[in-house]
């Protein structure tokens, strides 16, 4: 009863899942009784609550925030509308939609010669090859394939189960920056005491103060900041199991953990990428994976032949 | 600002619809655009991770997603075309006799699927009088 109790408390998750699946549900195509309205209410709900509940930001409203919601939106109403979609052709039009506002992710994200090759490449080519061949197996009419669905609901349902349990370890992951923000500002208040005894009564209890230390570590292992926060944990571990612990490192150890973390805060959990990014994309390529393209180089090769040895109609001979 | 893993929940959220699609349509091409969605999800965890550490390794790993994906597409539409010349349709269930042994088939009993409204034929008028002579042609080039 208590498990089930604890289950419900993450209502902000569960609400839009539960909503987005239904909504799946009933927009999958059928040959009778599809309640598009319906489902596209619950869909578009469960997506407005999911913008509501999952996506944190500092409090300002800035131009990124603007465009990363419209351009997640956009993302997420296309692939709904691809998987929703009974007629093929409209399907890989909603298709190059996603990979045009995926690409306005990938520019929010400092990638901007990613975006121009993924438009190329996919909005283009690929989907130009699919409407081709769409063509080419040209149907009469609503075919059975195209209007039904297999298993409509064990899907959704699994895809929905999936996504609950990614959403979970994500929110366990990825905390809420404000309580790192009030954790520092705790042991800063705790670094203005004066005696050990009072330093240590403010920092509460010890376990629970160095175990949560150790996992902002962990997070940031391998940064610059990281570093200097594992150095401030092992002094301030150091200094808790002294027999004799001065206040003076008690303070040095914390206040290097507090300065880190501010840093840290900054930064916002994101690095600086090299602005010039086409020609850093194209040093790394050629420095670190030359074997890699290489091997990419081949294999588009070998894919070319492939497709060209099964696609070719054989002449048959008259005998 | 908008933090990492609001990038990860967008991709995450790509990656299960096109799960879902795959899982349920049945025409080859639109399971094969499903597949695609979910690479699309990847990448975006990548660009995000990438931004995140401040290095270009997931940019590159994203290259390399789109370079087999290239591969892959060429590959998958030319069997697709082949599985559509042998059975003149890009219905996937038609190939299950492929399926493992011990599997029931998959059949469509429950719900018919509505028969689309016959176009009425155009009148054939039968043909009045005489047939004028028509001369023959000697050679056909």
């Amino acid at each position: 009863m208590g498990d089930v109790l604890q289950f419900l408390a993450h209502w902000n998750l569960l609400l839009p899942l539960v909503l987005a699946a239904v909504g799946i549900w009933l927009l999958l195509p059928r040959p009778r009784n599809r309640a598009i309205v319906w489902g596209a209410l619950c869909a578009l709900a469960a997506l407005i609550l999911a913008g509501v509940f999952w996506v944190r930001w500092e409090n300002a409203v800035s131009p990124e925030v603007v465009l990363f919601y419209a351009f997640s939106g956009m993302a997420i109403l296309g692939g709904v509308a691809l998987i929703a979609q009974k007629n093929p052709a409209r399907a890989a039009v909603s298709f190059a939609v996603v990979v045009v506002n995926v690409c306005g992710l990938f520019l929010l994200q400092a990638a901007p010669f990613l975006m121009a090759a993924s438009i190329i490449i996919y909005a283009g080519a690929i989907i130009v090859t699919f409407l081709f061949v769409l063509m080419l197996a040209q149907q009469q009419g609503f075919s059975s394939a195209d209007d039904r669905s297999r298993e409509p609901f064990l899907a959704s349902f699994a895809g929905f189960v999936l996504l609950g349990s990614f959403l979970f370890v994500l929110d366990r992951t990825f905390p809420d920056p404000k309580h790192f923000s009030e954790f520092l500002d705790h042991l800063e208040l705790a670094a203005q005491q004066r005696t050990v005894t009072e330093i240590k009564a403010t920092l509460g209890d010890k376990d629970e103060v160095l175990n949560r230390l150790q996992r902002e570590v962990r997070r940031y292992r391998g940064t610059e900041e990281g570093i200097k926060l594992q150095q401030g944990l092992d002094d301030l571990t150091a200094e808790w199991n002294a027999r004799d612990p001065s206040e003076k490192e008690f303070q040095n150890a914390l206040a290097t953990i507090v300065d880190a973390g501010r840093k840290i805060e900054e930064r916002n959990g994101r690095g600086n990428v090299p602005a010039a990014n086409v020609a850093a994309l194209g040093r790394t390529l050629f420095s670190d994976y030359l074997l890699a393209v290489e091997l990419g180089g081949t294999l588009l090769l070998v894919a070319t032949i492939g497709a060209i040895a099964i696609a070719h109609r054989r002449m048959e001979r008259p005998a | 600002m908008i933090p990492l893993s609001s990038y990860l929940i967008v991709g995450a959220i790509l990656f299960v619809l096109g799960m879902i699609g795959f899982l349920t349509r049945r025409n080859m091409i639109l399971m094969f655009l499903c597949a695609e969605m979910m690479l699309q999800g990847v990448a975006i965890n990548l660009v995000a991770f990438a931004r995140h550490h401040g290095n270009l390794h997931g940019q590159v790993f994203t290259l390399f997603i789109i370079t087999v994906a290239a591969c892959e597409a060429a590959l998958a539409l030319a069997l697709i075309l082949m599985l559509y010349r042998t059975k003149k349709s890009l219905d996937v269930s038609l190939w299950q006799e492929l399926r493992e042994p011990g599997q029931e088939a998959i059949l469509d009993l429950d719900e018919p699927v509505p028969e689309l409204p016959r176009e009425e034929p155009l009148p054939h008028l039968t043909p009045s009088g005489i047939a004028p002579p028509q001369k023959r042609e000697d050679s056909y080039v």
